[in-house]
């Protein structure tokens, strides 16, 4: 460890302390104030648009609830990995991070910290745009959009964010400078968002992929198993995704719940984990 | 000694009161004389009993014959019969032997007003020109869909009228080498096909309501349908088709509803013999696919339609267009929810023509599994490049040379008829639980943010 100080044992109170911090700093920051904005003003788009109000009351699911998910598999991702990216660089480039660890604090503590904290800050962004949006439609009203849709919707869109922001702490905890950062987790973004689902879409025109190995491809990418799980849950007939959804249908009708939130875990915990070796190896400064 | 022994084993069968009603409707057919109405009591009954002579059987208080899971229940063998007012239960579940609740074997049979709960076959008209099946209730037994039975049969019954009856939980509603059929105010919910016709020519399907089968209204093989002012939803499923027609000529299609179904109208050798091929002014509403069309499809006039949020408009399948079918008469094409175009005169033209040239869309009929990044960003982005790189810009698959800006007045009508028809789904008392779920989700995120710290 970097301090010869004698320590408290590593202790939740202080994981606590300090993402209450990174909590109170996240909510005052300007890339805070302006994700909740787009958000909300893109969730009240979508629920103003969709259906455009013609189909309104006639569609067996509900539109709105398709194009809030297209939504959050667009904008959640890109949420969480900038704010993930922002964390370590930030404090580095401010020269905050050997003063923060100079502290009777762990490394493990302060990363655990910044992500707990992080979490809450990305949780309340967009719970806040769910609110805001979920008011819309009510105030449009006589949509077939169910309530629990929504609260559903936006519980597995904070799955989605906490899945995709330790993914952004490697960023952070590689990068020396914030704007390296916040431009590889665009970069990021732009894999998740686009590249793996074109690549999926070039690799089964040319190669005849199988269905199982599309589908599991489909549930390796975050994006894509949060996007089955909120079509799921929100009752939305998976045939409308083609053979790779009837095969979901079929053959993982109880499971893909568990599937998807497999895959998040996992994206979760991964590079959370390796997030804190690198952490724990690079200089403070 | 003997005799008396089997007479008790055969009182311990049945039990006593249905014993004492089965022999009472038998014994009312046998003395009732040709043109005689027969006022059933209530009661039990027990089938199967067959009608040989001309009579009116009416039930008073609604007797029930039951079937205990065997056997057929009624069986009409001679013309002129009405059988009105009975509830029927419970035939046998033997697909070989087609257990039936109500079959007629002659014609100007009048089946009305009964209700039949676990019947495998329902009413089947076999042979029964000019019968009458009117406001019966009919349901289907529980099974797995390939062990039912047709709710609904017409096989060599010509000018039957159908009317007013309800269907659920059945195989099929099959009309079969019978023509100048009359279909009305019918519902069928939950069944295999909602209306199957073969070889069935100058039939008349109005104001029915199919809801939740595996598919709506197929038409084969048949000649000079009317298809009017009828709702179709939520046909679901690997052949999940609104309207199918294979091979039929002679039809018009108008002023249905065809609403949330993966395929709204499903298209093979339409019409098969040249003449009058009409789709118009339909509203085809929040359908995976609006239309599947194959490569046969020629000289339909598709106009006045409104095509309104499907996930795909018209999908001709195999490759080729669909430049052989006219999309619009007299100046007036479709409206189409997706036109990217405006209507500067104000007449409800647009001044643009609709060619609508799905990249995505190409791409998902050329390899059906790619629909799995359906609603996904990728989507949008094939779609971007399409209209961004001229060379990626697959052909359209149609032009409406004048595409309507507002849908047609007898769209709306269509519209209207299927609101009422869908408003016991449940969609009322959903905007509380909304203010609800805001105030919750608001709550939620204030937590989560400390109390704003």
């Amino acid at each position: 460890m970097s301090n010869n100080w004698p320590r408290p044992e590593p202790s939740l109170v202080t994981v606590w302390v300090l993402a209450r911090r990174e909590l109170h700093d996240a909510l005052r920051s300007r890339w805070f104030a302006l994700d909740t904005l787009a958000f909300v003003l893109l969730g009240l788009a979508v629920a103003f648009v969709s259906g455009s109000g013609t189909g309104e009351g006639l569609a067996g699911f509900g539109r709105t609830t398709a194009g809030l998910v297209n939504l959050v598999t667009l904008i959640v991702p890109l949420m969480a990995l900038t704010a993930g990216a922002g964390s370590i660089a930030a404090e580095r480039e401010r020269g905050m991070l050997p003063y923060l660890l100079s502290q009777p604090v762990s490394r493990w503590e302060v990363l655990a910290g910044k992500w707990l904290g992080l979490s809450l800050a990305l949780s309340t962004a967009i719970l806040l745009g769910f609110g805001v949006c979920a008011m819309a439609v009510a105030w449009r009203g006589g949509t077939s959009q169910g309530a629990s849709q929504l609260l559903l919707l936006a519980g597995l869109s904070v799955a989605l964010a906490i899945g995709l922001l330790g993914v952004g702490m490697v960023i952070s905890v590689v990068s020396r400078r914030t704007s390296v950062a916040t431009g590889l987790a665009v970069f990021t973004w732009l894999l998740f968002a686009f590249a793996t689902d074109l690549g999926l879409m070039a690799s089964t025109l040319t190669w005849r992929l199988t269905i199982q190995s599309i589908f599991a491809a489909c549930l390796v990418n975050p994006l894509q198993a949060f996007k089955l799980w909120a079509l799921d849950a929100a009752g939305i007939p998976l045939d409308v995704l083609g053979p790779v959804g009837q095969y979901a249908v079929d053959h993982h009708a109880h499971s893909l719940a568990w599937l998807a939130a497999g895959s998040l875990a996992a994206w979760a915990i991964g590079p959370g984990v390796i997030a804190a070796i690198a952490f724990s190896r690079r200089a403070a400064a | 000694m003997i005799l008396f022994g089997l007479v008790v084993l055969a009182a311990l069968e049945a039990s006593p009161s249905v014993q004492a009603g089965w022999s009472d409707l038998a014994a009312l057919v046998a003395q009732a004389q040709p043109g005689d109405v027969v006022r059933v009591p209530a009661g039990d009954y027990r089938g199967v009993v067959t009608i040989d002579k001309p009579l009116t059987l009416e039930g008073v208080g609604r007797p029930v014959i039951h079937g205990f899971g065997k056997g057929d229940l009624l069986l009409i063998t001679a013309p002129d019969v009405t059988v009105r007012g009975f509830d029927l239960e419970g035939t046998g579940d033997d697909l070989d032997q087609e257990n039936c609740a109500i079959r007629v074997l002659a014609p100007r049979a009048v089946i009305e007003d009964n209700r039949l709960e676990d019947v495998l076959f329902g009413i089947d008209l076999r042979g029964a020109p000019d019968s009458v099946v009117r406001g019966n209730s009919i349901g289907g037994k529980p099974l797995d869909i390939a062990r039912r039975g047709d709710g609904l049969r017409l096989w060599k019954s010509d000018r039957a009228r159908v009317e007013g009856n309800t269907i659920h939980d059945g195989r099929d509603a099959v009309l079969w080498y019978s023509e100048g059929v009359e279909v009305r105010g019918n519902l069928v919910k939950d069944c295999r096909y909602g209306f199957h016709l073969m070889y069935s020519h100058g039939v008349r399907i109005e104001r029915n309501e199919l809801r939740g089968n595996s598919v709506g209204i197929y038409l084969m093989y048949s000649d000079t349908v009317d298809l009017k002012d009828n709702v179709i939803a939520a046909c679901r499923g690997a052949s999940g088709f609104g309207i199918g027609l294979k091979e039929v000529s002679d039809y018009r299609i108008e002023r249905n509803l065809i609403r949330d179904n993966c395929v709204g109208i499903y298209m093979d050798s339409a019409p098969f013999r040249k003449g009058q091929a009409e789709i118009r002014a339909n509203a085809l509403v929040c359908n995976d696919s609006a239309m599947h069309v194959l490569p046969n499809v020629k000289g339909n006039t598709i106009v006045d339609n409104a095509f309104i949020d499907n996930l795909s408009g018209i999908v001709p399948l195999g490759r080729g267009d669909l430049y052989a079918n006219a999309f619009d008469r007299d100046g007036a094409g479709n409206f189409w929810s997706d036109y990217a175009g405006y209507d500067e005169d104000g007449d409800g033209i647009g001044e643009w023509v609709h060619e609508p040239m799905p990249l995505f869309g190409r791409l998902v009929e050329q390899e059906p599994k790619l629909a799995i990044l359906r609603f996904s960003p990728a989507e949008q982005v094939v779609e971007f490049v399409a209209r961004a790189l001229p060379a990626m810009r697959p052909d359209p698959l149609f032009i409406d040379e004048n595409p309507r800006t507002r849908p047609g007045d007898e769209v709306a009508l269509a519209w209207r008829a299927g609101r009422e028809a869908g408003a016991g789904e449940s969609e009322e008392g959903g905007r509380g639980a909304l203010w609800a779920a805001a105030a919750l989700l608001v709550a939620a995120a204030l937590a989560s943010s400390g109390g704003i710290q």
